[in-house]
């Protein structure tokens, strides 16, 4: 999609590989590759082309030769073809991860830019102590907890409208298709208003495990060390959350 | 494995990232509490997935890049940042040797042997008048401690 790197040096994608499969969460979209490598670009292609975005495991976790914290080392060090392929890499995780905090698909994209942006100013302080997903994580868990805080009295809790545009993207609410019928239609957008509202109704450390968990695919150590907590906390935190969820979407099941 | 612990582990084993083992299918087939626990978990992460995320829009790219240009402009450049841009660095060496040359020449016309360029006007002349109201503006701003020290008359409408 990016067809001008955000620097000099130009990097395929691994994201918008069209061989890989489209999952939010970072298991999928992290992988290892065997061996040193010696431009971003060349990671990215040689990913591709032998599939090992696909490889389970080795998601580019540990601070190992090709990991995403090496990735990172190398922003560190000043290779800006580096921090494209992290972009490429997470955009589309971190877009998601904000579209359901802001509710909308401008803010979202403005914050996970954000989130970027943030990355890259930090670079220099970063070390590869931390893994890159909890450290990605808990910038865009910073910047949605401040966001849902500064928002808080604008946003008129609880009552999305799904007959609306949205204000910033002019869009309606992305609502599926193929609905035979109008009263269909209408159910599916309750049922969505609904998801919406309790979700966001949550406690903010269980709607951010939800978000984490269900959405973008992350196991308990990962989002218990994003929260900073342990991980039988983590574990107990969703299984309230879900709890919650269960019950109050009772109606709908 | 009691019913807790079961339900506990749930939402992982219906979002395929926890294993079922046989001891767990065994209890889920004789305790129907958990069975119908089990299915109404699915059901609402099934419900859940309904609340899909849009894709990042083409701009996506092209807006980080400029706001990624916009702060690199904006940074604060360190003083090295001026040997880095030889055309500027000779600019800036050819201004201060120029201004320095100017400074020294100014210093020496000052020693003495340039004319006062001021000289008193005849009176009566309008530059005549012109320094006359410099100098009472002078006087009306600068000498308040001689009129202090006048005596002052108490009473303004008192005949003297």
């Amino acid at each position: 999609m990016a067809s001008e790197p955000f620097f000099s040096k130009p990097v395929v994608p691994s994201e918008q590989g069209t061989s890989q499969p489209k999952i939010e969460g970072p298991e999928a979209q992290l992988s290892a590759s065997s061996g040193v490598v010696s431009h971003m670009s060349s990671l990215a292609v040689e990913r591709d082309v032998l599939g090992m975005g696909a490889m389970a495991g080795l998601n580019g976790e540990a601070a190992g030769p090709g990991s995403d914290a090496e990735v990172m080392l190398r922003v560190k060090a000043g290779d800006d073809g580096a921090f494209d392929y992290l972009v490429q890499k997470y955009r589309r995780a971190m877009v998601s991860f904000m579209y359901r905090t802001a509710h909308s698909s401008a803010i979202a994209e403005d914050l996970a830019q954000e989130v970027f942006l943030r990355v890259y100013r930090s670079r220099e302080t970063y070390e590869a102590s931390a893994k890159f997903t909890t450290w990605l994580y808990r910038i865009a868990t910073n910047l949605a907890v401040n966001y849902t805080r500064d928002t808080r009295h604008e946003r008129p809790e609880n009552t999305v409208s799904l007959d609306e545009p949205d204000e910033n993207s002019g869009q309606t609410p992305d609502v599926a298709d193929g609905t035979p019928t109008a009263e269909e239609a209408i159910l599916q957008r309750e049922r969505l208003a609904a998801i919406r509202q309790r979700v966001q109704a949550l406690p903010e450390r269980q709607r951010l495990a939800v978000l984490m968990h269900k959405y973008q695919h992350m196991d308990y150590r990962q989002i218990a060390e994003v929260l900073k907590l342990s991980e039988s906390a983590t574990k107990s935190l969703l299984f309230r959350a879900y709890e919650t969820l269960r019950v109050q979407l009772k109606e709908f099941l | 494995m009691n019913c807790n612990e079961i339900r506990e582990r749930m939402p992982d084993l219906v979002l395929g990232m926890d294993a079922a083992t046989p001891e767990l299918h065994q209890h889920l087939q004789t305790c129907r509490e958990c069975a119908a626990r089990m299915a109404e978990v699915r059901q609402t992460m099934v419900l859940l997935d309904e609340w899909a995320a849009p894709e990042p829009s083409p701009y996506f790219d092209v807006r980080l890049r400029a706001r990624l240009r916009e702060e690199a402009a904006s940074a604060p450049a360190g003083w090295m940042q001026w040997f880095r841009k030889p055309a500027l660095a000779v600019s800036l060496a050819v201004l201060m040797v120029a201004s320095v040359t100017f400074f020294r020449g100014g210093n020496d016309g000052r020693s003495g042997n340039v004319p006062e360029v001021l000289a008193i006007a005849e009176p009566g002349s309008a530059v005549g008048d012109l320094q006359n109201l410099d100098k009472n503006h002078e006087l009306l701003y600068s000498d308040f401690d001689v009129l202090d020290e006048l005596q002052v008359q108490p009473e303004v409408n008192q005949n003297p």
